[in-house]
């Protein structure tokens, strides 16, 4: 095999190494976040969120905080709706 | 069928809402905008979006996974999605509505993203880079042009082959020289 | 009508057929030793950009083994568009040319083209093979992420910061109960305030790794399964069942379902092949 023919597969790997290094990718790079907490209070009546009370209302002012049926999920319950 | 317990919705999400949702994803959409669109919190959403996978693998009859795709291509005219679009280009969004009306615009570019795929290039994101489609929009269309691709197939199926064969190497050629050439362009018989 | 055979020469076909032979194994031989360089010079690049790439789905090595493969389906094409006009074309234009099987020279020249049509689709065979070969060592060239390697480093991950974190209503301590790959809402012991945790990236990787992590662990039994001849079915289901176990001691909360997961495989099974 020529050199000039042993250069053609050498080319290719290499642009195309190159390329796959440089390229985005669809929907762009993933974002490593730390964990976190967050806690939502009523936008209504500024109370905190009471476990007994559900996740779907706010158990003071009524609320809506999703407008969801709760089904047995994950951690998810159907218990958890209000 | 009607009373498919798989079919049940999911915290309150049915299959209808779970499918736009998945499309509008991939339009672009964060997470937290799916959820606020289905009126639902973050965990709620990550909840339901691992459940109906798991409904999809569970059913034999491989009807969820058909009424998915179904509801998919109609993600344009949910009710909780209308109207929400991330942000693309006037001529992005004129080409997302060309690829739903134009079939053969649809047809090209379905090989072209096949054949960006075969030279290492991210497909999805060229269709993004070129014409402003994002993947979402491209599954609807491809979603909905399905039926009659299929009619097309049956009716004249060596033409759909011609035709197919002509866009990929007119892709062919396009990708392979952004290459410097394919690796054996120049072994002949 | 019988006993006067017609006397019947082709030199110029039989020598057609000789050079087109020829023409046919160098040309397939060109085509390999150029996959054959390819792929040497391919397997270190892409053990480097697996490597290199911090992407957690590996989309740049992706990317760039999809490349390669359409390179060897190219090579792929040409072969069997040569083979359909050249050796197609040359058999369909020699047998129009010949006289019948059943006459003696007929006889002769038939046998030649069907021992070059022979000796065309061995030697493709033999160029199939290696390219399937090609296909296969490109695949594992850059071997297998180590998913272990990365659950461990989690897990240890988790032990550090689970014990970090404070209601956003009251300031409470909130220690993490367990390990969560989603979002997921956790009430203050003080003041019973629903809280969201959302659990690192990489912990939600976990989740997205977590059946091929148990197939990484359980690959030996697949392994003992795929050696045996006939295949034994009992054997996969051994492989199936501890497949399974692992993947629900890695992701617990999925259990349930997971297990739903393996009794339609399991019935599957039973229908298909096995």
């Amino acid at each position: 095999m020529s050199e000039n023919e042993k250069k053609r597969a050498l080319t290719y790997v290499e642009k195309l190494k190159e390329k796959a290094l440089q390229q985005k990718n669809y929907g762009g790079e993933v974002k490593k976040e730390d964990a976190g907490m967050d806690a939502r209070d009523c936008p209504n009546c500024g109370a905190g969120r009471a476990f007994r009370h559900g996740l779907t209302a706010c158990a003071y002012c009524g609320f809506v905080f999703m407008e969801i049926k709760l089904t047995d999920g994950i951690h998810i319950k159907k218990g958890n709706n209000s | 069928m009607s009373e498919n317990p798989l079919l049940a919705p999911i915290h309150g999400i049915s299959l209808e809402d779970y499918s736009a949702a998945c499309a509008k994803l991939g339009s672009g959409l964060s997470e937290q905008d799916i959820a606020t669109a289905l009126g639902v919190e973050l965990p709620v959403w990550q909840e339901v979006n691992l459940l109906w996978p798991e409904r999809m693998k569970q059913d034999e009859t491989f009807h969820i996974v058909t009424l998915f795709g179904q509801y998919f291509g109609q993600a344009d005219q949910h009710p909780k999605f209308n109207g929400l679009k991330a942000n693309v280009s006037a001529e992005g969004a004129d080409n997302t509505t060309k690829i739903k009306t134009d079939k053969a615009f649809y047809d090209e570019l379905e090989v072209a993203r096949q054949v960006a795929y075969d030279y290492g290039v991210d497909g999805a994101q060229w269709v993004v880079d070129t014409y402003g489609i994002s993947l979402g929009d491209f599954q609807i269309a491809a979603s909905n042009w399905n039926a009659e691709l299929h009619r097309e197939i049956a009716a004249d199926f060596e033409g759909y082959n011609k035709k197919q064969a002509a866009y990929r190497a007119k892709y062919e050629k396009l990708f392979s020289e952004a290459q410097g050439g394919n690796v054996a362009d120049d072994i002949e018989f | 009508m019988f006993g006067f055979e017609k006397k019947y020469d082709n030199p110029e076909l039989i020598a057609t057929i000789n050079e087109t032979r020829d023409r046919w194994f160098t040309f397939l031989q060109k085509l390999e030793e150029r996959m054959t360089e390819m792929c040497a010079a391919a397997v270190p690049e892409l053990k480097s950009v697996f490597n290199q790439d911090t992407d957690p789905y590996k989309r740049a090595h992706g990317h760039m083994l999809m490349g390669l493969l359409g390179q060897l389906s190219q090579m792929r094409t040409k072969a069997n568009q040569v083979r359909e006009e050249k050796i197609n074309g040359l058999l369909f234009s020699g047998e129009a040319m010949i006289p019948g099987i059943i006459t003696k020279a007929g006889s002769k020249y038939h046998s030649l083209l069907h021992s070059f049509r022979m000796d065309c689709i061995d030697r493709h065979q033999v160029f199939e093979e290696k390219l399937h070969a090609a296909i296969e060592q490109l695949q594992q060239a850059a071997g297998e992420q180590d998913l272990e390697t990365a659950y461990q480093e989690q897990l240890l991950a988790f032990e550090k910061i689970k014990d970090s974190f404070n209601c956003r209503q009251c300031g409470g301590d909130i220690s993490i109960p367990k390990m969560f790959f989603i979002a997921t809402y956790v009430s203050c012991s003080f003041c019973h305030t629903q809280n969201t945790f959302m659990p690192s990236t990489e912990a939600q990787m976990v989740l997205h790794n977590a059946r091929s992590l148990a197939e990484q662990r359980t690959a030996h039994l697949l392994r003992n399964f795929n050696e045996t001849h006939p295949k034994d079915p009992g054997l996969y289901r051994k492989y199936l069942r501890a497949m399974f176990d692992e993947w629900n001691k890695i992701v617990p909360d999925m259990a349930n379902e997971n297990e739903k997961f393996y009794e339609r495989m399991l019935k599957d099974m039973e229908i298909g092949h096995y």
